[in-house]
């Protein structure tokens, strides 16, 4: 398959601080790529430098086959930008916002008005297509910058945080649009701190972690090759709450994690695990409301990978070693 | 996309245009643009230019070079970094066009937003105060010319890596000040010693006010030829500082 998007040594200093370090990765056609990382770890950087909206320190961008540095224009004219602030001229209004974009991507006159009418409907703008944007909430605008981003059918498109700060009904719409346009051939880029969305959303993630990949796979080999992050979520009554401690010290738990009424224990065994819990419940009259195993997230995974907490314990050093093991491509120097 | 150079002209000329015309709906009245572009230049003219006898034509001359310098120019430094800080910048500047285009859509901005002004003024110079244009198509291409002109002098201050407005205001109005005095608006160039000419020569606005009087007044001390080719050639040159100063700020990340 060929690649729409391919990354070589891409680095980028502010001034003495290094924001991204010598990274390569590849963007296949016509996948859904996520790309994860803490705040700070050269997500948006990396972003901006694919977009043309930063210039990199050294390294080569590569997008449909043709050198970004060299050649813009043809790619941007396939490329589709949807910041991360809903970026619209909120004295226009949803009409006038939508037809300024469709004349500088140069959609043809003739489709221009029929394209813009069918993105307000799909949005459900269309009622309020004449209205100042500057009447609009936070999930109109969010929904009209996304209908500028795509207004001339992309087929490459940037997406930097799209659903954070929406309701349940605008981010599931976002969703939805995300897998519409994928299945009709766009490949996405999708940058995110929302792990579970690139979960349902990717079919690749990258992770990037002080300027570094630190992981590039599909979202389940990701998770395969953390099994550490197993868990067993018991609750347990009464007065389950104050068993954290007692859980903890049981074999092979290596963190415990109150979630509400449960406890998430966190083990490299389940099953091992399992037979201890019951005796736990016995031994101190209690009762097992609920008991399950759940396999590694990515959200653990990410935890893992970024040296952040999986819930109370950090696992930073462990993390670091198991990166090693983790498939994917990581930068040179640092 | 039309195929060929001539396809893509025509597409830069339509994307330039748009952007021109976003702007002027966008921003024509914001009260940063009707406090630096509007007002300032009429107070000006009337800061010093009352209790001063004046007949009504050198009036109108040197109002319509105060209005198209403080209005063209006040466009720049206003609206980019407030584009920038909004993040609506980010779209112009990832769209397929090239930075030239989207620099000249930013001087039309100033530019159509001076003449507007320029006008209003020659109404009321001529309407009120009775005055007469000696040369009309030297106004009219003085005030165009001039126009663009300081336009462009405003987007160099529009093109500094900033996103706060308050940023480019201080030193852009410094600047602007600072031609104002050397040239020869308040005091005409032919009352100057020799040392106060040759500084005024260093101020473009030296230029637009000479075309002025002889525009209104049918008189000036240089040639308009000259008056012109300035104009013009310096209306090319303020785009090159403006070209490098975005290129600097796609390296710092503005």
């Amino acid at each position: 398959m060929d690649n729409a998007i391919e990354v070589y040594n891409l680095t980028k200093y502010y001034g003495d601080l290094l924001a991204v370090d010598h990274i390569n990765f590849e963007v296949r056609q016509g996948e859904v790529f996520g790309f994860l990382g803490p705040n700070g770890a050269g997500k948006t950087t990396t972003q901006r430098m694919l977009t043309t909206l930063l210039e990199p320190t050294e390294g080569r961008i590569v997008i449909h086959g043709r050198d970004l540095a060299r050649d813009p224009y043809p790619v941007k004219r396939q490329m589709g930008l949807l910041p991360e602030e809903a970026t619209v001229y909120t004295e226009l209004t949803a009409w006038e916002n939508l037809m300024f974009t469709a004349t500088l991507y140069r959609v043809p006159r003739s489709e221009r008005a029929a394209r813009a009418r069918e993105l307000l409907e799909t949005f459900g703008l269309w009622e309020k297509r004449d209205v100042k944007v500057e009447n609009f909430s936070r999930g109109m605008r969010r929904r009209l910058s996304i209908a500028m981003a795509i207004i001339h059918k992309p087929a490459l498109l940037f997406l930097d945080e799209p659903t954070p700060g929406l309701d349940a009904q605008s981010a599931r719409a976002i969703r939805d649009l995300i897998r519409r346009m994928n299945a009709e051939g766009t490949t996405i880029f999708l940058t995110t701190h929302q792990i579970e969305e690139a979960n349902q959303l990717c079919d690749r993630v990258a992770i990037i972690n002080y300027g570094r990949i630190a992981a590039i796979d599909t979202p389940e080999r990701l998770k395969q090759a953390f099994r550490r992050v197993q868990s067993v979520e018991v609750a347990l009554e009464p007065d389950g709450q104050t068993h954290g401690q007692a859980l903890t010290a049981l074999s092979g738990v290596t963190t415990a994690v109150k979630m509400g009424d449960k406890w998430r224990l966190y083990t490299e065994d389940p099953s091992a695990l399992l037979p201890q819990v019951m005796d736990y419940a016995r031994s101190h009259d209690l009762r097992v409301v609920s008991l399950s195993t759940l396999g590694p997230s990515l959200e653990d995974v990410f935890l893992e990978i970024t040296g952040q907490q999986v819930g109370t314990v950090r696992h930073e050093t462990q993390a670091r070693g198991r990166m090693q093991g983790v498939r994917g491509r990581r930068g040179g120097r640092r | 996309m039309k195929d060929g150079w001539l396809g893509r002209l025509r597409d830069e000329v339509a994307q330039a245009w748009a952007v021109t015309i976003k702007d002027m709906k966008v921003y024509y009245l914001r009260p940063g643009m009707i406090m630096f572009g509007l007002l300032m230049p009429f107070f000006m003219f009337f800061s010093f230019s009352v209790r001063r006898e004046m007949a009504a034509a050198q009036g109108v001359a040197r109002l319509l070079a105060l209005t198209v310098f403080f209005t063209a120019a006040a466009a720049g430094p206003f609206i980019i970094p407030l584009e920038r800080r909004l993040g609506t910048y980010d779209r112009l500047l990832a769209a397929p066009m090239s930075l030239l285009t989207l620099l000249l859509g930013k001087t039309a901005v100033g530019a159509f937003f001076a003449i507007g002004v320029s006008a209003l003024a020659l109404l009321v110079g001529v309407v009120v105060f009775g005055a007469s244009i000696a040369q009309p198509w030297l106004l009219v291409g003085g005030v165009l010319l001039g126009s663009f002109s300081f336009s462009a002098l405003g987007l160099i201050f529009g093109s500094i890596p900033t996103r706060n407005p308050g940023d480019v205001m201080m030193p852009s109005t410094l600047l602007r000040w600072g031609l104002l005095f050397i040239s020869g608006v308040f005091i005409p160039l032919e009352e100057m010693g020799a040392v106060a000419r040759t500084v005024a020569y260093l101020s473009p606005l030296t230029y637009a006010q000479d075309l002025m009087n002889h525009a209104v007044l049918g008189i000036g001390l240089l040639s308009p030829w000259l008056d012109i080719t300035v104009l013009l050639v310096s209306g090319v040159l303020f785009l090159v500082p403006s070209i490098l100063m975005h290129r600097r700020s796609r390296r710092l990340g503005y």
